[in-house]
Parts: C-alpha cells; sequence; structure tokens
C-alpha cells in the first residue's frame, strides 16, 4: 500500500489545479511562499521563459561602457558596442566558465579573462587566445566560441529585457496594457527618465513573490506598515487613504495601481512637478493618460516575474517630491532576495528638482527610507512565519490557505477607465494578486506533468 | 598627536556607541552639530584601474539634523516596526586615528565600525563594518560631530535595512 504524507505530496498537476480552485475562491496556499520544490519549479518554468528587466539604457552612455547584472542565477553583462548597440551576453568565459567580468560596471575596449587569458570583443566575438596558434592549430576556429548571447534581448522606453528562452514572445506583446501606464512616467517628458547612480543593493530573507505583490496589489498595507508616517503627521489620517484611484489587472500577471488623492484633499497636479514641464507632459501623452496623470497622486504595480515600479510623491521635511524607482526583486533561494533598486528622474528635469527628488527617495525609499525599511521586517515575518508543519501541509485547508478575497463579488469593473486591462474602481481589492497568481500557475503548470 | 586627546577622542567615540546601542537617540543628536552632514555613499565594485570603488553619486543616507530628528521622532512612534520589538545592537569602533588636518577646536577623525543586530528570534546577527570618516568640532568645550561620512565594505549590504544611525 502506498502511504504518502500530507507532506510529500507531490507538485502534480492534480495539486496545481486543486490550488486553481481554491484561487477562483480567493484562498491560497501559505507554503507557496517558501517551498523548496516550488521555488526550483519556479526557476525552471518562470524565470528561464519570461522577461527580466537588466537596466536602463542610461546606465550605458558611451560605447564600451558595461555594467554586470543576474538573471536569477544567470550573471550578465551587458554592453554597448561600438555601434551604439546594446547586447547581453552570458558573463562566464566560453573556454571553462570562469566569471568573465566581476566589476559593477565599467569601460572595456575587450574583456580578457583572467583564467587563461582569452579575450572579447564588445561585441563578444573571441578577439585574442593565448599561445592561440601553438596550442591549439589553425583548425580552432574562434568564431565560434564567441560570448554566449542572452538569447533574447529587447529594449522599451530605456528600460532593456532579457529573456533565457529563444521562443519567447516579443517584449512589446509581453507587456501588453502595462505599456500604457509606463508611459505615464517614461515618456511624459523629453529624453525620458534617467538613472542615477548605482542601483542600491541589499538582502532581505523573503520570497520574491511577497515583494512582486507587495509592489503590485497592496496599497490596503499602507495605513499600518507605514502608519508611523501617519504619526508623524507626514502620510493622512483616514485609513482608506491609499485605496483611492484604481486598481488595474493586466496580462501576463502585470498589474499597476493608479492613487489619486482623497476626496476633498488639495489636489497636486502632475505629481506636483513643476508648471514649466506640464507644456512637454502636454506633447508627448495622449489626452487620456494626460488626463490620469493629472490626478495621480502615486502610479505603483508590477511586472511579472521580478520586477516593480513605484512612482510617488514621497520624501521627508515636509518637502515631497515626485521620483521613480524601478525594483528587481531577485530570488537567491525561496526565503531570501537580493534589492536592487535604481533611482531615476525626468532627464528634461531641472537640476535642483533631481536633487530634491534624490533626497526624497533616500529618505523614503531604499534601503535606510522610513517607509520601506518597515516593509521589509513585514515581508521577513510573512516567510518567517511561512514554513510549517501547519502552513506546509499539502493538503489544502483552512490551516494553510489565506485570504485573497478582497473585493470578490463586492466590486465590479469600472468601465468607463480610458486605459487598457481591467480596472477597479478602488486599490484595497485583491484582483492584482489573483492576477499575479493565475499567470504564476499558468507558467508552472505548463512544466508540471 | 597627544596620548590625552587619543584616549578623549576614543571615550567620545565609547560613549556615543553607549547611546546608539541603548537607544538613547535624542541625547545622541545632542552629540551632532546643527549643521552636520550625514551621508554613507555606495561602495561598489570596480576594476583597480578604474579607481575610487566609492561612489559618491548615489549614497543610503544623505541627512541634515533636521532629518536625523525626523528619523529619530518616526524611531518614537508606536509603529516603527523595522525596530519594533527594538533589535538589540552593538555598535564597536575601533582603528581611531586622528589625521592631519586636525585643529585645537576641529578634529578629522578616522575609525572602524562593526555594527551587529540581533532581531527578534532570530539566532543569526545582522552584521556591516566598514569606515567612518568624521569632522569633530569643538562647541562650547565639548566636541560634537560636524560630519560623518559613512562607507561600508559591502557592496550588497548583508543588512535587511538600515534603520539604525552609524
Ligand atoms: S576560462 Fe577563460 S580563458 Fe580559460
Ligand atoms: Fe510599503
Amino acid at each position: 500500500m502506498k502511504v504518502k504524507s500530507r507532506f510529500d505530496r507531490t507538485f502534480d498537476r492534480e495539486l496545481l489545479q486543486e490550488i486553481k480552485e481554491k484561487l477562483d475562491q480567493g484562498l491560497l496556499p501559505q507554503w507557496l511562499q517558501t517551498d523548496p520544490d516550488i521555488y526550483e519549479l519556479e526557476v525552471k518554468h518562470i524565470f528561464s521563459r519570461t522577461w527580466q528587466f537588466l537596466g536602463h539604457e542610461s546606465e550605458l552612455k558611451q560605447p564600451g561602457d558595461y555594467v554586470t547584472r543576474w538573471m536569477v542565477n544567470d550573471p550578465v553583462l551587458l554592453v554597448k558596442t561600438n555601434s551604439g548597440e546594446i547586447k547581453a551576453f552570458l558573463n562566464s568565459c566560453t573556454h571553462r566558465g570562469t566569471h568573465l567580468c566581476t566589476a559593477d560596471f565599467g569601460n572595456k575596449k575587450t574583456f580578457t579573462c583572467p583564467f587563461h587569458g582569452w579575450s572579447f570583443n564588445l561585441d563578444g566575438k573571441l578577439i585574442g587566445i593565448v599561445a592561440g596558434n601553438k596550442v591549439y592549430g589553425e583548425a580552432m576556429d574562434k568564431e565560434e566560441w564567441s560570448l554566449r548571447p542572452i538569447p533574447r534581448v529587447e529594449v522599451y522606453e530605456g528600460l532593456i529585457f532579457g529573456n533565457l528562452d529563444p521562443q519567447a514572445m516579443p517584449l512589446q506583446e509581453y507587456l501588453g496594457g502595462l505599456k500604457w501606464y509606463w508611459d505615464i512616467f517614461l515618456k511624459r517628458s523629453d529624453g525620458g527618465m534617467e538613472v542615477r547612480g548605482m542601483p542600491q543593493r541589499w538582502i532581505v530573507n523573503t520570497n520574491w513573490k511577497c515583494t512582486l505583490e507587495n509592489f503590485g496589489g497592496d496599497p490596503y498595507h499602507v495605513p499600518s506598515v507605514h502608519k508611523s508616517t501617519v504619526e508623524m503627521g507626514i502620510s493622512p489620517s483616514d485609513p482608506l487613504y491609499s485605496s483611492y484611484g484604481h486598481q488595474v489587472v493586466l496580462e501576463h500577471g502585470h498589474c499597476v495601481n493608479v492613487n489619486v488623492a482623497s476626496p476633498g484633499a488639495k489636489q497636486t497636479p502632475y505629481q506636483g512637478l513643476p508648471e514649466e514641464m506640464w507644456p512637454m507632459f502636454e506633447r508627448n501623452l495622449t489626452k487620456e493618460q494626460l488626463e490620469i496623470f493629472y490626478k495621480t497622486t502615486v502610479i505603483v504595480g508590477s511586472c511579472f516575474p521580478n520586477l516593480s515600479f513605484h512612482c510617488p510623491i514621497h520624501g521627508s521635511e515636509g518637502h515631497l517630491h515626485n521620483y521613480l524607482t524601478l525594483r528587481v526583486w531577485r530570488p537567491l533561494g525561496p526565503e531570501k532576495i537580493e534589492i536592487w533598486s535604481w533611482f531615476l528622474i525626468d532627464k528634461a528635469a531641472p537640476e535642483e528638482l533631481k536633487e530634491n527628488a534624490y533626497k526624497g527617495y533616500i529618505s523614503s525609499f531604499g534601503p535606510s527610507g522610513t517607509l520601506e525599511m518597515d516593509d521589509t521586517e513585514i515581508w521577513a515575518r510573512v516567510v518567517q512565519a511561512s514554513k510549517g508543519t501547519m502552513a506546509r501541509d499539502r493538503h489544502l485547508s483552512y490551516n494553510n490557505l489565506y485570504n485573497y478575497m478582497m473585493g470578490m463579488g463586492k466590486v465590479e469593473p469600472d468601465t468607463s477607465w480610458p486605459g487598457p486591462g481591467t480596472a477597479y474602481p478602488t486599490c484595497y481589492v485583491d484582483f492584482a494578486f489573483r492576477g499575479i497568481h493565475k499567470y504564476w500557475l499558468e507558467l508552472l503548470s505548463q512544466g508540471v506533468e | 598627536m597627544n596620548a590625552e586627546l587619543q584616549y578623549e577622542i576614543s571615550r567620545f567615540y565609547y560613549q556615543e556607541a553607549y547611546l546608539l546601542d541603548s537607544r538613547k537617540f535624542e541625547e545622541w543628536l545632542e552629540l551632532l552639530t546643527d549643521d552636520i552632514r550625514y551621508r554613507m555613499p555606495m561602495r561598489i565594485t570596480r576594476e583597480n584601474k578604474d579607481g575610487s570603488n566609492i561612489l559618491e553619486d548615489m549614497s543610503y543616507f544623505e541627512e541634515s539634523k533636521k532629518s536625523l530628528t525626523t528619523r529619530v521622532k518616526r524611531l518614537r512612534t508606536t509603529s516603527a516596526w523595522a525596530e519594533d520589538p527594538a533589535p538589540r545592537t552593538r555598535h564597536l569602533v575601533t582603528n581611531i586615528v586622528i589625521e592631519d588636518g586636525s585643529t585645537e577646536d576641529s578634529l578629522v577623525v578616522r575609525s572602524s565600525f562593526l555594527f551587529l543586530r540581533s532581531r527578534a528570534g532570530d539566532s543569526e546577527m545582522e552584521q556591516l563594518c566598514g569606515e567612518r570618516l568624521d569632522v569633530l568640532r569643538k562647541v562650547n568645550n565639548q566636541w560634537k560631530i560636524a560630519a560623518r561620512k559613512i562607507i561600508p565594505d559591502q557592496a550588497v549590504l548583508g543588512v535587511m535595512n538600515l534603520s539604525m544611525f552609524l
């Protein structure tokens, strides 16, 4: 007789189907966060097939400029070639696989491997072999030993993405309706956004889905996790203050929350950006985008699987400024992530605003941000409490299912919303979460027998 | 530099560490001049030929006395979760060197720090180490910190957040 304990139940189609049925009821197993088997499946079937953010074009200005990045465990070398093209290679020597370039960024004409001295040019071509003819003879065809390109690299409005699947759908198609919302900050000003410095990086003991969800569809956490700012008089005391606006569910697990000011509160047009910039916005955006942008206080959301974006008005000392932060939640295991946080601001913004926005970012987000530091604490607490026997029981029951029901059967989509996606007229709903997990399940199901 | 001054300055840093580790943040603020510049640039990984691996352009802290005071006030709310329950911290300060360029009323001081933090029931300590470059100024016959630059040794910080002062 085959007896299977409820903990070793295999992760098969049947189980996935059960999870799907629960998700349709607004329930999700707590162990999705931390289960090591699931993590393996995610690396294999999600991160190997979806578009991952690598960097912003403004990080690579001159030919030879490079930055090094990661796609989970694949080291990536992102280079600007002599013709101005951006290329991405596996940052690993084709001879014996040495991590080729270990600096965060720099400028080079050739990448020389420290192990046996092979060197590659900006196009990834092998151009030098130490004692080449003497050891490999004439027959060695250098062309065959170029750096291995990341199978797909595509750019959207300055955002560079890579995909490990040569068969993946085009980036534009993958992003779908998300582009319309991104354009509100990526396209609003001439020259788009630019990165300042380098991304901040730090380690948090949590799961990548937890952070993806947090930015993707959780304005409901704001009044409690960030209550300290309410106590300080920086945020309004109305517990609904971050609910005003729309939560939009998009294809491929993407989601956006477009927040507006509380009813009756003073309007800050165009996220407080100076009036001299307004004509530019009017020129660069469509009528519908402009209408939404005018009222917006915060645009925050996630691009499946591990990029989030946050374009708020924040800061300290009563001086609130708009900025953009991009996030990569790089998984380092089921319970650990490396956060990459970029600060961006409009290239065309006045210098003073750039400086103030930068200070606003440091004080509110990033590892020392008075808002973000409380987020990291809570994210760690989620994982900490989701590893136990009760939470891990693979027979789905009250003991291990948690609540994704907000808004279900109560809140109907707003059909007058001018943007793409399914828009709900409040951000205190779990539609975005369910969208994330629906796509997550879809990808995982394709990889499970 | 004379031994007495070295002793005095070491005492100053030990007292500062004591205030921070005992969560006497308001008293710590009193050690700072009103015009303090408190910064923590990023450490990055660069090839040696490319020069400095400290990135001044992007930082973890970019603070004034006012913004530090705001941070302390926030820690005193009932909902600064990163510090409630309060983590146990230990600031170890060593290698205190009074640099050239110091005068009777103004000292340039370099020190190393090791910051350790124990959070809730975690048995593992979070840690951060690096260097501090301070300018100490004598105000009403008392040393105060007029500038501090904190340089972490890690390019990827091994701490969950920077809810502490360094
Ligand atoms: S591993 Fe790179 S040259 Fe041998
Ligand atoms: Fe948050």
